[in-house]
């Protein structure tokens, strides 16, 4: 269970991010976290795993406050929560097994990862990892040469190397095709259904919203606004959906509802 | 100024238009600045003065020896027609024009365009062609007299190689003057050059009071067993051991054997002053001389110098990118601003670093090296020790600028992992800096390369060194050999950089 208590987030130039944000995650849930862009998603997401330190406030998974922990526990708790991002992050001029590989790095012997080199295990993980988001053909291929959706599957990947208990998803689709987007986040669902990875996920479109969500929260200037189940959204009114997105937001409907699994 | 900051609502013209025309008739400029044009009519104005100064200057120049300003100015005329004539023609029509547009300006609706500007830059191209000096003329007149030299340069290669040379003479003695027992002919070794002249003795050739020359007795030249076709000289050594090419109607009598290595000629015996205390009977010799090439070709000086020299400048190159590399990393990362800007104390050492960068990269490597060869003397160590201390300046810009452009996300993605700093910065950081530092540092070389060849031309060794020696000596088959290398090893330099660029990038 994670759970999220009074957390405030100011930058340096004070600008505020999050202001007093507290919730609560069962284990296995597919929390999808809502809000126009500058909400406060991307921050509230990287205080999870403390990517960007909170100012104020406490962060509790399974019991371990994350927010107290030191160096090498933050370390021990950061490769258990995987994590996947808008624009893939990948490193672009290695490979794609290497990219996959430096999942493992928060279990691995350091100096030999320094080498590059890693246990046999860990490269069959890996393969098995590419064959599971369906490019192992592609695994000694340059990153930057994959396309757009299958950098995303890189980066899922790269995840899954982490034996996650539970995965950071920070606009997963939103530099991809609509199409892509279906693809992706199945990959997310069938995690979270099959192997009971909590997933915490921000989206744009309320039709993968509507799809993927067994629970939802909405950010707005850094607040939450809006906290609802699945048939919440579902009969989600328009003015609920401005209270979120502002005034000036429409609903936009997103292609093919199938899964691209 | 804050009334030209949105042009739609531009103030009035404070005066009217003819007023405007007028003032700038004056003045050139202030009706535009009465007109609230102060940017235009301070630039016609700045530019109108400094035209008129060079135009002096040069008038001035032309003619400085003349008594007043108007006899100076009908002289510089006379001298530069057709570079004065248009230059003042064009500074009356630019005045004049300058007016119009003040009028123009002041005028509510029309606003003038850019074409007066056209006409300053063409006055500013007329005053820099001259004083540039700028002779298309002598270009073309002079390049037939700088084709030899140029063609040298350009095909130096009948220099770059070289024989063993080796002197095939023979000789007979000649008795001056005759008596009852002239010297008999020399004797044939059979293999051996040999010359038979008949007579074996004579006069010289004397002058007579009106030092007229008085022709002395002509020879009979035979010569035979000498190298084919090969270029002979006919030689004359008196009895103190002189010798001195023969010259016949002020020519040296210079011809090539036939293709047995025989000849047959006429000679008349040379005007030679004999003292009058050396009297009596004395032994001249005549010879006929050949400078044949023997033994395996072989390179010349000039081509083992340059090859050696071009070794050294390669080195020195690539000497001066390896230490500029070694201590430029270091250096890069105190002025990169995304490491630097954490503390106040690391943010003023950034801004050190970063002018001390500027400083000596401004300073251009011919420079460090005059003060090098001052330091380490002359020699390929200057050459390097300049090369290096302008690389290290340019290196550590351009890699501060690769770590500052270094993208965020994959650092973030790897901590994300539970990686620590170093495993972070092996997976994260290297691979973004790999390419741009590989691409820099083989720029830097091909760069240090082409440096290290001029480098020599202040001492700081390498193939300048010597390139400039030649070119002082007007030896310039012998330069041209040093430039054909510099431009052989450039070109290949080039496509071998751009090879692995390729492969690394």
């Amino acid at each position: 269970m994670l759970e999220v208590k009074h957390l405030t987030k100011i930058y340096e130039d004070g600008t505020v991010a999050l202001r007093d944000v507290s919730f609560t995650v069962e284990d296995g849930e597919f929390l999808v976290i809502i809000g126009l862009s500058g909400s406060g998603k991307s921050t509230l997401l990287r205080c999870i795993n403390r990517l960007i330190e909170p100012t104020e406030g406490q962060i509790i998974w399974n019991g371990v406050d994350i927010t107290a922990a030191d160096p090498v526990q933050l370390r021990q708790i950061r490769r258990q929560i995987g994590m996947i991002f808008q624009q893939f992050n990948l490193v672009k001029r290695s490979t794609v097994l290497t990219n996959v590989l430096a999942g493992r790095l928060g279990y691995v012997n350091p100096w030999a990862s320094l080498l590059h080199r890693f246990p046999k295990q860990d490269v069959e993980m890996a393969m098995r990892a590419l064959e599971r988001v369906g490019i192992a053909d592609q695994a000694h291929k340059r990153a930057d040469e994959l396309s757009g959706g299958q950098q995303q599957r890189v980066g899922i990947a790269r995840a899954l190397m982490q034996q996650p208990k539970m995965i950071l998803a920070d606009e997963p689709v939103a530099s991809l095709d609509p199409v892509l987007a279906h693809s992706i986040l199945g990959y997310l669902e069938q995690l979270n259904q099959e192997e009971g990875i909590t997933v915490l996920c921000s989206l744009h479109y309320l039709d993968l919203v509507q799809r993927y969500a067994t629970r939802v929260i909405g950010l707005r200037d850094g607040r939450i606004v809006y906290r609802g189940t699945r048939e919440d959204i579902r009969r989600m009114t328009d003015e609920e959906f401005k209270e979120i997105y502002g005034e000036e937001a429409v609903r936009v409907s997103v292609g093919p509802r199938e899964g691209g699994m | 100024m804050a009334t030209r900051t949105i042009r739609k609502d531009k103030q009035p013209s404070r005066v009217s238009p003819r007023a405007a025309g007028i003032a700038s008739l004056f003045i050139p400029g202030l009706g535009q600045i009465l007109a609230r044009e102060t940017r235009r009519g301070l630039l016609l104005f700045g530019s109108i003065v400094s035209i008129i100064g060079l135009t002096a200057w040069r008038i001035y120049e032309l003619a400085h020896l003349e008594p007043g300003p108007l006899a100076m100015l009908t002289k510089a005329v006379q001298r530069r027609p057709v570079f004065l004539i248009p230059l003042l023609v064009g500074i009356v029509a630019l005045w004049l024009w300058s007016a119009w547009d003040a009028y123009q300006q002041a005028h509510p609706e029309r606003r003038g365009g850019g074409g007066v500007f056209i006409l300053v830059i063409v006055l500013f191209f007329t005053l820099g062609w001259q004083i540039g000096e700028i002779d298309l003329y002598k270009l073309v007149t002079e390049l037939p007299d700088a084709w030899r030299p140029l063609s040298q340069v350009l095909w130096p290669w009948p220099a770059a190689i070289e024989r063993q040379e080796e002197v095939l003479s023979a000789g007979a003695d000649i008795l001056v003057p005759c008596d009852e027992n002239p010297p008999p002919p020399p004797e044939e070794v059979p293999g051996q050059p040999y010359l038979v002249a008949t007579p074996t003795c004579g006069e010289l050739s004397t002058l007579d009071e009106n030092n007229q020359i008085i022709p002395g007795t002509t020879l009979h030249l035979v010569g035979r067993g000498f190298a084919p076709n090969t270029e002979t000289k006919i030689w004359w050594v008196d009895p103190l051991g002189n010798e001195f090419v023969v010259r016949q109607g002020g020519e040296y009598i210079v011809f090539e054997t036939d293709e047995t290595g025989s000849f047959e000629m006429d000679l008349v015996m040379p005007y030679r002053l004999i003292p009058p205390s050396a009297a009596g009977p004395q032994i001249h010799r005549v010879e006929a001389r050949q400078v044949v090439g023997t033994g395996p070709a072989r390179p010349s000086e000039p081509l083992r110098i340059s090859i050696a020299r071009m070794i050294e400048t390669i080195f020195l190159g690539m000497m001066a990118t390896i230490f500029g590399i070694l201590f430029s990393i270091p250096i890069s990362f105190l002025a990169a601003k995304n490491l630097m800007s954490g503390s106040p104390v690391t943010l003023v050492i950034y801004y050190i670093t970063r002018t001390i960068l500027n400083i000596v990269r401004s300073i251009e490597p011919l420079i460090w090296a005059i003060i090098a060869v001052v330091v380490v003397g002359l020699g390929p160590f200057a050459g390097i020790l300049a090369l290096t201390i302008h690389s290290i300046a340019a290196l550590g810009k351009l890699y501060s600028e690769a770590i500052e452009s270094i993208d965020p996300g994959p650092i973030e993605a790897i901590q994300a992992t539970g990686a620590n700093r170093l495993q972070t910065i092996v997976y994260a950081v290297i691979p973004q800096m790999i390419p741009p530092f590989v691409s820099f540092s083989i720029y830097r070389w091909d760069i240090n390369v082409r440096m290290s060849t001029v480098i020599g031309l202040v001492g700081g060794g390498g193939i300048g060194f010597v390139l400039i020696q030649y070119i002082k000596l007007l030896d310039y088959r012998a330069a041209g050999i040093a430039v054909w290398f510099i431009a052989i090893t450039v070109a290949i330099l080039d496509y071998v950089s751009a090879e692995i660029r390729q492969r690394f990038v």
